[in-house]
């Protein structure tokens, strides 16, 4: 084993990444937590004298068909946006999990009935699916979390299953087993915390994927409306203005993968972290 | 001989999942608040003509009664007649499907092509600047929306340098090819960020596993480790995520399909939500649940061949 | 200068204008929305209605202007004094695009297809004053009314009175004329300019030249000028528009309103605005109470007509539609003949609004929700004008996202409070857009379930009044109570925004929204 840890230690990520994810993350955080004191103007007012102005150094990011200022918008978006990454995806990561790590240990026909679940589950398109229930609740972001909350806790469980499968064929779950701890201990104190570093660096991914799926919802009509400032919508928005107003599309989407990135690079951070403390 | 018992009971698993899908579909689409018939007769709409449509629509009779055509449709593979076209599902399925698959398959062929080639450079030699350049990409194409990778691509690739035609499709096999390229090229993107991050993590797993330490020990060439044992290993972890992401592959297809205009199964399926052309999608929906179900199947098929230890 | 003398030349020698028109050529028409039933009658799907005439000719043809109408497959008309007989003289050697003749038979079973409701569709109303259509000699077809109908000639040039081939639809495979008819229309038959080749659905659609049409273009031979029109569907706007300017279309449809100056501005393209029979407006629910049960302020006259002073209709023309818009002047659009509308309505004055409201006993604003189409950027822009605009006379107005099923559903049944709304005239008269905005039989006055008895006389009397001074009278009073009863928010009037190459001439799409190609020629 130590051969391994050894082994490991030399390709563990340098704790930057766990800093810049981080660093990343917080200043959007302050754009989502104050927006009123970064923005310099209004995200929803109208001005009909700077309609689709270049960046200037008033519009850093210039401005849209109707005047609103883009950086503006695109500070306000980051609030609605962090919302997605997080509600999206909170209860299908913590529920997902919950119910992978169970169901790999115990197997049998809970273990079952699941892969009916996960068979009926995937071989409907997600997006497809997302719209449904979207379509029967209503459009607006609190009902795509519900949708994609019903969808998305498979993804986990599957991950899950798959990883506490691996884990438990190994020796050290082997060895709580012979030393007479209960399934609950075993799960929770040793097969968990060995198995969770994949689903977090998926989770990670996962909330930059959620925020694309909002623009696609929001490109089909049935994410957040107007005059809601959302990156995917501000990109969806730009759209018709690509060739004559790139603005409009190019700094929402650098927000997203900022954003993206910030995601993933704490994701690997926390990956690496729980792979030392094992 | 172990692969056909697999093969027949996944079989019958596909069976059991079919008419699940079959159930749920039904059942979500009689929730959607709506009516097919104003759908049809629009703004101008009167009480009677609603009514009339109803009964034209056989709208009228019982949801146990319509759920039990929709079987006896799904089975005798009729799949029923479209409200809003007034065609049979099927011959929409026949038009469409062809070019559904070739996107699908395209895009994922690409997605590999892509990925795999970058997933070696960047966990050979991790923390590189190749390593971080591949990394920096990815990202950003695991950030786009579709709809704005595949308008860049139309407006650089087609629109500008001319080099594809602005959307639609060809006519036969091979100008289809080249119609779906630039689209497929757009779903592939994403999903190749996807699996090169995945593919990498699963290399370096295998790279510092103890087997190939062992093999380097015992001074085996690195090529041959890296073909014989890294490869190996990390193939079926991305023909699991491969077919894991067929699926969200399909509901890419969605938004990819209006983009570019090609008349495939995805917009047809969204279209026909939003009109509440309910034989339509539950028709599409039992399709692409077979064969995406198939894929799965096939996916199975070749990790028990690759890995017999997945057997179980 | 060598072409011009040419063309002189020419024209001295056979007395014509010059011979501009050149023949042959496949047209690309790229279409945001596809067709979805070739029948003329069981549609109501613009996209549809709009190509029927290219494939199915009419009796008579509407003139250019709109207002009247001239010989199609009838030579010639007459209407009996008494308004009750009217009898057509058929052209000879008249041709289905199969070559099969058309009979007089056809004609009978189209139009008694086409009005009688429980084959006819949702316009059958518009043939409802025939009683029967007869048949005399070689090329007679006399209509019999039931009373004298004004309107009836404008009727037999719209679409549903399509004439179709009675024998190939009924050996269309079916057991009902339902089926039949679904059949048939899959691979129709008629006889207008052009028919049908191949359809591949959500793909594209070719139509191409029926050579046994009757008219004669300007250089003396049959119309059409084109071989063919390939109908291509394109659904994303901006792909559209990239297409049409890489060369691969030659007409685009439905261009944005905010990319009209940017196309207008390129020397490739020319960037019509096609006047349109098309009107936007804001639908009020003006019960004394909602669904929910609450009390609903819009049923006092007063609050709607104050909401119409506060709407700044420039303001709603610049940010919806960049300034292509004209402001509304009656419920119905100012190209629809009888007309009444001197002066756009309700100009923008925050006084008299705030006073109408203190009147009525909102001095101090009130809450109304209007419903608008999830994902629609015309719907965002509007609404969020409206925001700012009502904020300043104290009204806060909510935004309810739907989805287009969920909102036609919620607003059949009653169930909103206002919404937004755009209406497109079928027929060159006011009867159709009036028998659903103000007559209260039809559907309870557009689902307003306001209510004005003397307006319903006035329609009732119009329907059957064959004076076209009186009628015009009559439609001038219903005009003018309609607009002091204010069950909508007049807004404004869009043209149609279509972009063609250069090399496109003579395409129109007519004020009904009917695109026309039988006139239509490619430059070579």
């Amino acid at each position: 084993m130590s051969a391994t840890i050894a082994a490991r230690r030399r390709f563990v990520l340098p704790p930057w990444s766990l800093l810049g994810g981080a660093a990343i993350l917080l200043v959007l955080l302050a754009c989502a937590v104050v927006p009123e004191y970064i923005a310099p103007y209004s995200p929803t007012n109208f001005d009909f004298r700077s309609l689709l102005q270049p960046p200037t150094l008033a519009h850093p990011f210039g401005t849209d068909n109707f005047g609103r200022d883009i950086l503006s918008r695109t500070i306000w978006a980051s609030s609605v946006d962090l919302q997605i990454a997080i509600f999206a995806t909170l209860f299908p990561a913590i529920f997902g999990t919950l119910v992978g790590s169970v169901l790999g240990y115990v197997g049998g026909w809970p273990d079952a009935i699941f892969r009916r679940i996960v068979d009926v589950l995937i071989t409907i398109p997600f997006l497809v699916l997302v719209i449904v229930i979207v379509a029967v609740l209503g459009p607006g972001l609190g009902n795509m979390y519900i949708a994609v909350s019903a969808v998305n806790w498979i993804i986990y469980a599957r991950l899950m299953r798959g990883e506490v499968l691996a884990q438990a064929s190994r020796d050290y779950a082997a060895a709580g087993r012979v030393m007479g701890y209960g399934p609950i201990r075993i799960i929770f104190r040793h097969l968990l915390p060995n198995a969770v570093a994949p689903v977090l660096v998926y989770w990670m991914t996962d909330m930059a994927l959620e925020i694309l799926l909002g623009s696609s919802l929001g490109y089909l009509g049935l994410g957040a409306q107007p005059p809601t400032a959302e990156w995917g919508v501000l990109i969806a928005d730009g759209k018709n203005f690509m060739t004559t107003a790139w603005w409009m599309s190019i700094f929402p989407g650098i927000a997203i993968v900022l954003a993206g990135t910030g995601f993933s690079l704490l994701g690997d951070g926390l990956a690496s972290m729980l792979r030392r403390g094992r | 001989m172990y692969v056909l018992a697999i093969l027949g009971r996944r079989l019958g698993q596909i069976v059991a999942t079919v008419v699940l899908v079959a159930l749920l579909i039904f059942g979500l689409m009689r929730l959607l608040p709506g009516d097919p018939a104003l759908m049809l007769l629009g703004d101008r709409a009167t009480d009677a003509s609603i009514a009339q449509m109803h009964h034209d629509l056989g709208l009228d009779r019982s949801v146990a009664v319509q759920f039990w055509e929709f079987l006896v449709h799904t089975v005798t593979l009729q799949l029923g007649d479209s409200i809003t076209m007034r065609v049979p599902v099927i011959s929409l399925v026949r038009d469409g499907l062809p070019i559904t698959l070739l996107l699908t398959g395209m895009a994922a062929f690409l997605a590999l092509l892509i990925a795999v080639p970058l997933a070696f450079v960047s966990a050979l030699r991790p923390g590189s600047w190749m390593d971080a350049a591949i990394r920096t990409v990815a990202q950003i194409s695991l950030s786009m929306p579709v709809f704005y990778i595949g308008l860049v691509l139309l407006i650089v690739l087609a629109a500008g340098l001319h080099w594809f035609p602005v959307g639609g499709i060809g006519n036969g096999f091979f100008q289809d090819l080249y119609y779906l390229f630039l689209p497929a090229l757009t779903l592939a993107l994403s999903l190749s960020a996807v699996l090169l991050r995945n593919l990498r993590q699963s290399l370096l797993e295998v790279l510092n596993a103890e087997y190939v330490n062992f093999a380097t020990a015992k001074g085996l060439p690195r090529r041959m480790i890296l073909t014989r044992h890294v490869l190996r290993n990390a193939w079926v972890s991305t023909v699991t995520l491969l077919g894991l992401n067929i699926g969200s592959l399909v509901g890419g297809a969605v938004i990819t399909e209006t983009v570019f205009a090609i008349p495939g199964l995805g917009r047809l399926t969204i279209d026909s939500i939003f009109a509440r052309d309910y034989p339509v999608v539950q028709g599409l929906t039992m399709v692409l649940a077979i064969m995406v179900s198939v894929v799965f199947l096939l996916v199975d098929t070749v990790q028990v061949l690759l890995d017999p230890r997945m057997s179980k | 200068m060598i072409r011009l003398a040419a063309a002189l030349l020419l024209s001295t020698s056979l007395a014509f204008p010059a011979l501009a028109q050149t023949r042959g050529g496949t047209l690309v028409f790229g279409r945001a929305i596809e067709s979805q039933f070739l029948d003329p009658v069981h549609t109501s799907q613009n996209a549809d209605i709009w190509l029927s005439l290219n494939l199915y000719d009419t009796l008579l043809l509407a003139s250019a202007d709109g207002k009247g109408v001239e010989p199609g497959l009838a030579s010639a008309y007459k209407v009996s004094d008494d308004g009750k007989t009217i009898t057509f003289t058929m052209r000879a050697g008249l041709k289905f695009s199969d070559g099969s003749p058309i009979e007089l038979s056809d004609v009978k079973w189209s139009l008694d297809r086409a009005r009688t409701k429980a084959s006819g569709g949702d316009f059958a109303f518009l043939l409802g004053s025939i009683e029967s259509v007869d048949t005399a000699g070689a090329d007679q077809v006399i209509l019999h009314m039931a009373h004298p109908d004004p309107v009836i000639l404008q009727a037999l040039a719209t679409f549903n009175s399509g004439i179709m081939p009675e024998k190939l639809v009924m050996a269309a495979p079916g057991a009902t004329l339902d089926d039949k008819s679904k059949a048939f229309a899959d691979h129709p038959v008629g006889s207008g300019p052009f028919m049908l080749t191949s359809w591949k659905r959500n793909t594209e659609m070719v139509m191409s030249k029926n050579p046994y049409y009757w008219k004669d273009g300007k250089d003396g031979k049959k119309l059409p000028y084109l071989d063919a029109i390939r109908f291509v569907i394109i659904p994303d706007d901006a792909t559209r528009i990239l297409k049409l300017r890489a060369g691969e279309l030659d007409v685009a449809e439905f261009v944005p309103y905010s990319r009209v100056a940017e196309l207008k501005a390129d020397p490739k393209l020319d960037m019509e605005l096609y006047p349109a029979a098309q009107t936007n407006y804001f639908a009020f629910n003006a019960r004394p109470t909602l669904k929910d049960g609450t009390k609903n302020p819009l049923s006092d006259v007063r609050v709607r007509q104050a909401l119409n002073y506060a709407t700044d209709k420039d303001a709603l023309i610049q940010v919806v539609t960049y300034g292509t818009g004209t402001a509304a002047r009656s419920y119905m659009p100012m190209s629809t003949p009888l007309s009444y509308g001197p002066q756009p309505l309700y100009p923008y004055d925050i006084a008299k609004a705030k006073a109408l409201l203190k009147d009525a006993g909102y001095a101090n604003g009130m809450d109304i929700t209007c419903m608008v189409l999830a994902g629609s950027q015309d719907d965002a822009a509007k609404l969020a004008t409206l925001q700012q605009l009502w904020s300043q006379v104290g009204v806060r107005l909510k935004i309810e996202q739907l989805e287009n099923a969920t909102r036609l559903s919620r607003y059949n049944a009653g169930d909103f409070q206002m919404r937004t709304s755009l209406w497109t005239n079928d027929i060159n008269d006011p009867n159709e857009i009036t028998s659903i905005f103000a007559y209260y039989a039809t559907r309870q006055n557009n689902r307003s379930g306001w209510d004005d008895k003397r307006i319903d006389e006035l329609f009732d009397q119009s329907q059957a009044e064959l004076d076209p001074a009186k009628r015009a009278a009559e439609y001038k009073e219903i005009q003018e109570r309609y607009a002091e009863a204010a069950p909508i928010i007049f807004a404004f009037e869009v043209p149609y925004p279509v972009a063609l190459s250069k090399k496109v001439h003579d395409f129109v799409q007519i004020p009904l929204g009917n695109n026309i190609f039988v006139n239509t020629y490619l430059d070579k």
